[in-house]
């Protein structure tokens, strides 16, 4: 089955335009099989290995025009040390970041193991050329980024121009070569799950590496339906044989118990080999602060103030 | 000049056929005796036989379709009111008895080719289910039904033991013994009522003869008996009619919605409403 | 090394009491069985013992059903929107003691929690809210010539959804202004149990509610009584052809819910991810003890390995185990002889030829267990293709053209419901218009709700549940 895959897992447009069009959601369906999903009971042990999990698949984000030099240094060490006072928390995944504060991100974070991602793509909103958003795409590689999170061109989308998106991807896909490509569907102006799982099948054939719900940037950010949906279309990609790709949650989810639900969907319908930041990341501000209050309340019995762990 | 006798014959998938066991029985009105062809297990099993064909055909018209069928009958009897009057009268019945009888019957039919149309509005609904789902009961009718005819000598007595269940869209095969005679005079307004062949078929004879095979034969759904029969003959039947689980209705309503009721399967559909 | 495990999380018993013993409740209050007799109730998740019930005997029944005529009498007295306020009583304590019931259902029956808690019980309180409101509008349901109550009612419920069965019998007939004598199932009698004390607690009229406890041969006295002017079975086929013939020459109303064999039909082009989760939940609700169940699968050819290696994914995902864990997906398996008959017919299938796929999964060591199985390879003349098999095995049959489907799926002695699963609407109306069933569930399955009328087509019985409908189950025409 792996006849329509090149390199860089791209799948070629006459492949992806017939899964396109083959596209179907039964939406209410996908809300049985969520709600169904979250009265997961998660007690105990496999709590506190989900609040672990989720605190190293954390992208820790800022991405506000007010941003400085001094609040990347801060959030870039708190995603390596995000406990001070317990070793056993695991660092964050990434810190994200805009293109032009990447190389101040890069310089905390060398020495260890966690990842500079850069938006680009015109972010947030995408209405630029091509070559602007390979441009903008090219800084931040030139610039140490480790992963790039881009946007799919969504006039094109409603439009009707699906290969203009693909197209788009692919060209920002060239650019990456090795370096991680993450691609925001924004779920939240796609609004219909036909339409998420079009754009996921859009952006996976394109070459993305992960498909991402939101850019955070608009009120409906991400839902646990889009994550469901997003997980189905990677799981068929892999039974295809068209490589295994990746999720990110972002946009709103804001305390541990939601990440929980989110974690439930990933491991009940993509399984156990998804639940590492290598496939599975949460976009978070201030979600890290609830996952380790509630890590702390777990081993202490106590519940937590933020005051006891760093700013990020 | 010799007066030619009428053949009286049973009613069965658009034709008129002798019984094939070539029994008859005797109806003796004052006037005349008539023999009746008398209905054996074999012309049951044939007439079912027709019965399940004729039910896919009349299910297949359209309401609007059958209401006009339903509608001919009336029709053919206003057209030859006076000698279903005089065969009334044969039956013992007054002039003035007989006249009403046969208006009250065409009356009968009109009510009920005035409902084909309608009647699925009154009995199906959609139904409020607490999500986000179209859920809708409509109806559907049974099939193949068998209808014992009261022994009431009427003309409508014996359309009504057939109109509730074809007004739905079943088919029927209607059985009498007293108004054998009337009812295979009406056969031949019924053949030319455009009724598809086997939709409606008229057997005479004794119940007795054939009770356990109209609760034994599996094509008839249901069995409904508008006569007032031996709690005997009531039980031979209910218990035979138990092992293919057989709707039987011993005298159903005969008026009104109530009496469509019975001969109407309810079929709820759900589907979710999305994006 | 990822795996991730969830952790038990285990529903507390503590919040159920039961007695060591329990007697038949008629007129109102606990009674002791004339037959001295009692059997043991158990758990078919530990086989511990739970409690004694009464065996019900020719006298105990005619005493419950002389108490339901005696409640008759003050019942028909009681005015229409008194009725109603009596069942939106019950439906307010049901919800406010609903965790109760819940644990016990699970206890006794061995389903789930999460179905228990959120399936049975919003259920079986919507139910109770649902007839309450028509109690007094009874006339405008289908006119005022069918509208009278029968009197006594007796009612047979099975051992699946054992209040939720209780509340689908007693709610209307109630509304309509019958009185009750109810049989609940011999291995599932608590709940009904504790449903009797609620009676108590409302106040509701002596003799309006009776309940007799006990086996099949107390079911039989029921319906043989002769003052019953009603019986309402849901249960097994056999049985309800047994019932019918027990009652044949007598003037008795009679509804029956039987089995069925339903089949799921998944079109080449359904939504395939939403298809697999209804045909999971059409067949493993609730262990597959459901009259309902889409146990035949009918897949389009083309699509059939692509929707099997689906089915088979997301089947090794369901959780089977202890009832009271959160958890769980698949509990215990209601019985011995239950389990047994599950056994024998699956190894039947297998050796008639039909592949079998179970899950890998550990089962517990005491108790009532089975592998969620899926065949295919199966022939439309193996027994698994065509006997109701009531537990969580799905059998698979494949299909070329609408037609076809249409062929397979009606070609059963059942009707009581099937599932359509395509995105063309003009195929699921061609479809649905087609199939011999009660109950359609169209990109959906398993759905319920009271205001829905429910009951079969064919030998899945006759009169309907639920909704508008079911209230003709419990009244004639007043002619």
């Amino acid at each position: 089955m792996n006849t329509n895959l090149s390199m860089n897992n791209i799948v070629d447009w006459t492949t992806t335009s017939d899964l396109v069009g083959n596209v179907k959601v039964d939406q209410v369906g996908v809300l049985d099989r969520v709600s169904s999903l979250a009265t997961r009971s998660i007690k105990r042990e496999s709590k506190l290995d989900a609040l672990e999990k989720i605190v190293s698949m954390c992208d820790l984000t800022t991405l506000e025009g007010e941003d400085t030099e001094g609040k990347i240094i801060q959030m870039s060490s708190k995603a390596i040390s995000p406990d001070p006072s317990d070793d056993n928390v695991p660092s964050a995944a990434a810190v994200c970041v805009y293109p032009a504060l990447v190389s101040t991100a890069k310089k905390i974070v060398k020495d260890s193991n966690v990842k500079v991602a850069s938006v680009s793509s015109y972010f947030p909103s995408g209405q630029a050329p091509i070559e602007s958003k390979i441009s903008d795409t090219q800084f931040a590689i030139d610039e140490g980024a480790d992963e790039i999170d881009i946007v799919i061109n969504r006039k094109a989308f409603f439009e009707g121009d699906y290969k203009k998106v693909y197209e788009e991807i692919k060209a920002l896909k060239d650019v990456c070569g090795e370096i991680h490509l993450k691609t925001i569907l924004e779920i939240g102006e796609l609004k219909t799950y036909e339409n998420i799982k079009k754009a996921s099948v859009i952006a996976l054939c394109a070459g993305s590496d992960f498909i991402k719900t939101s850019t955070g940037k608009i009120s409906n950010g991400s839902s646990r339906e889009a994550c469901l949906i997003m997980a189905r279309t990677v799981r068929e990609f892999e039974s295809y044989g068209y490589g295994i790709r990746g999720i990110k949650v972002a946009g709103g989810i804001r305390d541990a118990k939601d990440a929980i639900r989110y974690l439930v969907i990933i491991n009940e319908e993509l399984g156990g080999s998804w639940l590492s930041a290598d496939y599975f990341r949460f976009g978070a501000s201030s979600l890290l602060d609830d996952v380790l209050k509630q890590i702390k309340k777990l081993k202490t019995n106590a519940y937590q103030s933020s005051y006891y762990f760093p700013r990020g | 000049m010799t007066e030619v006798k009428k053949t009286y014959k049973h009613y069965v998938d658009g034709k008129f056929v002798r019984s094939e066991s070539g029994k008859v029985y005797a109806i003796d009105l004052k006037k005349e005796k008539y023999e009746i062809p008398l209905t054996s297990k074999k012309d049951l099993r044939d007439a079912v036989t027709s019965s399940k064909a004729g039910f896919a055909k009349w299910n297949s018209l359209t309401m609007y379709n059958k209401s006009q069928i339903l509608y001919r009958l009336s029709e053919m009897i206003e057209g030859n009111k006076e000698s279903y009057i005089s065969l009334l009268q044969q039956h013992g019945l007054t002039k003035n008895d007989s006249k009403n009888d046969v208006e009250d019957a065409v009356n009968t039919i009109i009510w009920y080719a005035g409902i084909v149309d309608k009647w699925e509005q009154l009995t199906g609904n959609l139904n409020p289910v607490a999500g986000d789902y179209f859920n809708i009961s409509h109806q559907e009718p049974i099939g193949v039904t068998f209808s014992l005819s009261s022994d009431d000598i009427s003309l409508n007595s014996l359309v009504k033991s057939f109109l509730p269940a074809m007004s739905v869209g079943c088919s029927v095969i209607s059985f009498t013994n007293q108004n054998a005679v009337l009812a295979l005079k009406l056969s031949e307004d019924i053949n030319n009522s455009d009724f598809p062949s086997g939709s409606l078929n008229i057997l005479t004879g004794n119940f007795e003869n054939i009770v356990e095979d109209v609760g034994a034969h599996v094509e008839i759904r249901l069995a409904a008996i508008y006569s007032n029969i031996s709690n005997d003959l009531l039980e031979t039947l209910d218990v035979k009619g138990s092992d293919s689980v057989k709707r039987i209705v011993n005298l159903p309503s005969d008026e009104g919605l109530g009496s469509i009721i019975p001969f109407v399967e309810t079929k709820t559909v759900w589907h979710p409403k999305g994006q | 090394m990822n795996n991730w495990e969830y952790a038990e999380s285990i529903e507390s018993e503590k919040i159920v009491k039961i007695e060591k013993k329990y007697g038949h409740f008629i007129n109102g209050e606990f009674v002791s069985p004339n037959s001295k007799k009692y059997l043991d109730t158990i758990s078919p998740s530990s086989e511990e013992v739970l409690s004694s019930i009464s065996i019900g005997n020719e006298k105990d029944v005619d005493f419950a059903v002389n108490a339901a005529k005696e409640g008759l009498k003050q019942w028909s007295k009681t005015s229409p929107s008194e009725r109603s306020k009596y069942l939106f009583k019950l439906a307010r304590l049901i919800q406010e003691r609903s965790r109760e019931f819940a644990v016990l259902e699970s206890l006794d029956g061995g389903k789930p929690i999460k179905e228990s808690r959120d399936f049975d019980l919003p259920q079986v309180a919507q139910n109770f809210f649902y007839y309450a409101g028509w109690a007094d509008k009874i006339d405008l349901a289908w006119g005022s010539g069918i509208s009278k109550p029968y009197g006594v009612v007796g009612q047979i419920i099975p051992w699946n959804f054992p209040l939720l069965m209780l509340s689908w019998k007693v709610a209307p007939a109630l509304a309509t202004g019958n009185t009750v004598v109810l049989k609940p199932a011999e291995t599932t009698p608590l709940t009904a149990l504790l449903f009797a004390e609620l009676c108590d607690e409302v106040g509701l009229p002596k003799g309006v509610f009776n309940l007799i406890t006990g086996d099949g041969t107390t079911g039989s006295e029921l319906v043989n009584h002769k003052d019953i002017k009603k019986i309402a079975f849901t249960g097994s086929t056999s049985v309800g052809k047994y019932i019918q013939k027990s009652l044949a020459g007598r003037d008795v109303g009679l509804t029956l819910e039987l089995g069925g064999k339903a089949a799921n039909i998944v079109y080449n082009d359904a939504a395939l991810d939403e298809a697999v989760e209804g045909v999971v939940n059409g067949i493993f609700f609730n262990q597959g003890h459901v009259c309902c169940a889409g146990s035949r699968l009918l897949v389009q050819e083309d699509i059939h390995d692509v929707f099997i290696n689906k089915l088979e994914k997301r089947m090794q995902t369901l959780r089977v185990g202890n009832p009271l864990d959160k958890n769980t997906d698949i509990g215990a398996i209601n019985s011995k002889d239950q389990l047994d008959k599950i056994t024998d017919l699956v190894n039947e299938g297998v050796s008639d030829g039909g592949e079998l796929f179970q899950i890998e999964c550990e089962l517990p060591k005491n108790g009532f267990w089975f592998k969620p199985s899926l065949f295919t390879g199966v022939q439309a003349n193996y027994k698994i293709a065509t006997e109701e098999i009531f537990g969580p095995v799905l059998t698979t049959l494949t299909f070329r053209t609408p037609d076809e489907a249409v062929e397979i799926a009606n070609n059963t002695e059942y009707g009581l419901s099937a599932g359509i699963w395509t995105e063309k609407g003009s195929k699921i109306l061609w479809t649905a218009d087609r199939l011999d069933a009660g109950v359609i569930w169209a990109n959906t399955f398993n759905k319920f709700d009271p205001a829905s009328p429910f009951g079969g087509y064919k030998e899945s019985g006759f009169g309907r549940e639920g909704g508008r409908h079911g209230l003709l189950s419990y009244l004639k025409a007043s002619s």
